[in-house]
């Protein structure tokens, strides 16, 4: 926060880039090694919700009936609604890096907020279908108590749908405070032509989110 | 580099998509969410609706790692890192769905429970006139044959 302070308004109108580490030779190379230790990070997260895609297939493979009973008492409207909220997002996150990257921060500023909103939005759709879910004892393990699904397994497909969203919701809740905080950053005029790095790594990170519910939607809900 | 880039506020690596080609990239993604959702609708066995979701999945996903993620215009060292992330998912889906696939059906998955029994209703000894446990197995190979044969 000191650096920023410190660093000057340029005429363009935005805070020059902070000073290259050491390290580095150019900028070019700093901003491809950020890039890259994104997409690392990326790379480790597909291999986290891997494990619980593959759940998902090993135990509808052993409860087809249970997870296709489970997946009608699922809510499609509020599923597709979720869908939509954060294809859009991930839309208004794209366009506030091209924004940011053409030192247009306010501009930026709005999206990412506008994106922060529908993230929230998202939350509150899956609170609504969680406590519907609550309701009616459709809930995991020992905890099942939901009579519309006969066949064997309901208390193992919720396990992987409270599993699946949870871990996805968490994603969504860190990608909030990720925005929130380039939001900010966007606010002090800080992203320029020349520095950029952290806008387009936060919307990576919430591509990746909207990328697992691409999945996650049709497997849950529609199949 | 600021010189050359700051006279039309462009960066001096222009790469990625202005903002009326991500909405239309936008718009494509939405009309692909509603045409998964209208595939569901039609009436077809499980498996082809599963493949049918996969597929267009992946086709959303493609989009938005190509044109959201500017994987498209990125170095090649990140396209490799994304791609073997998913091939290290397809590795690990093949070789459990394959163990999966080829064992015998879960036997004990569609028994209902056992009935509780009221422990008030077990025997708790022998039955009248048999004093006391018989010796050995009666159902033992060679045991039993023999016993039978003595009577």
């Amino acid at each position: 926060m000191q650096a920023s302070a410190a660093r000057k308004m340029t005429p363009e109108g935005w805070l020059e880039p902070p000073p290259l580490p050491h390290h580095y030779e150019t900028e070019e190379n700093h901003k491809n090694a950020l890039r890259f230790g994104m997409w690392l990070f990326l790379g480790t997260e597909v291999l986290l919700f891997a494990g619980i895609f593959v759940g998902y297939f090993v135990f509808r493979s052993y409860f087809p009936e249970a997870f296709e009973q489970a997946g009608r008492h699922l809510s499609l409207f509020w599923g597709t609604a979720n869908t939509l909220v954060l294809l859009t997002s991930s839309f208004t996150v794209a366009t506030a890096h091209y924004f940011a990257e053409h030192g247009k921060n306010r501009n930026a500023f709005w999206l990412l907020m506008a994106s922060v909103v529908m993230g929230a939005m998202f939350l509150c759709i899956k609170g609504i279908e969680y406590h519907d879910k609550f309701e009616e004892f459709a809930l995991p393990g020992k905890f099942f108590h939901f009579n519309e699904i006969t066949a064997p397994g309901g208390p193992i497909f919720y396990v992987v749908y409270f599993f699946a969203t949870g871990l996805h919701a968490l994603h969504v809740i860190v990608g909030m405070s990720l925005l929130t905080w380039v939001a900010v950053r966007c606010w002090r005029k800080e992203f320029s032509p020349q520095y950029y790095a952290p806008v387009e790594n936060a919307g990576l990170y919430w591509h990746l989110v909207d990328l697992v519910w691409i999945f996650l939607y049709p497997l849950l809900y529609l199949v | 580099m600021a010189s050359t880039s700051s006279a039309a506020g462009a960066p001096a690596h222009s790469h990625g998509f202005g903002p009326g080609k991500l909405f239309l990239n936008w718009f494509i993604l939405v009309c692909l969410t509603f045409s998964t959702f209208g595939v569901s609708k039609i009436e077809m066995p499980v498996n082809y609706h599963l493949a049918a979701a996969i597929c267009i999945a992946v086709v959303k996903l493609t989009l938005v790692v190509l044109f959201f993620m500017h994987l498209w215009w990125g170095e090649g060292i990140n396209r490799v890192v994304f791609l073997t992330s998913f091939v290290f998912l397809l590795v690990l889906m093949f070789f459990v769905m394959a163990d999966v696939g080829t064992r015998f059906k879960l036997s004990n998955s569609r028994i209902p429970p056992l009935p509780q029994v009221d422990q008030r209703m077990m025997p708790t000894g022998m039955p009248p006139g048999m004093g006391s446990l018989p010796q050995g197995h009666p159902h033992a190979p060679g045991q039993s044959s023999g016993k039978a044969g003595e009577q």
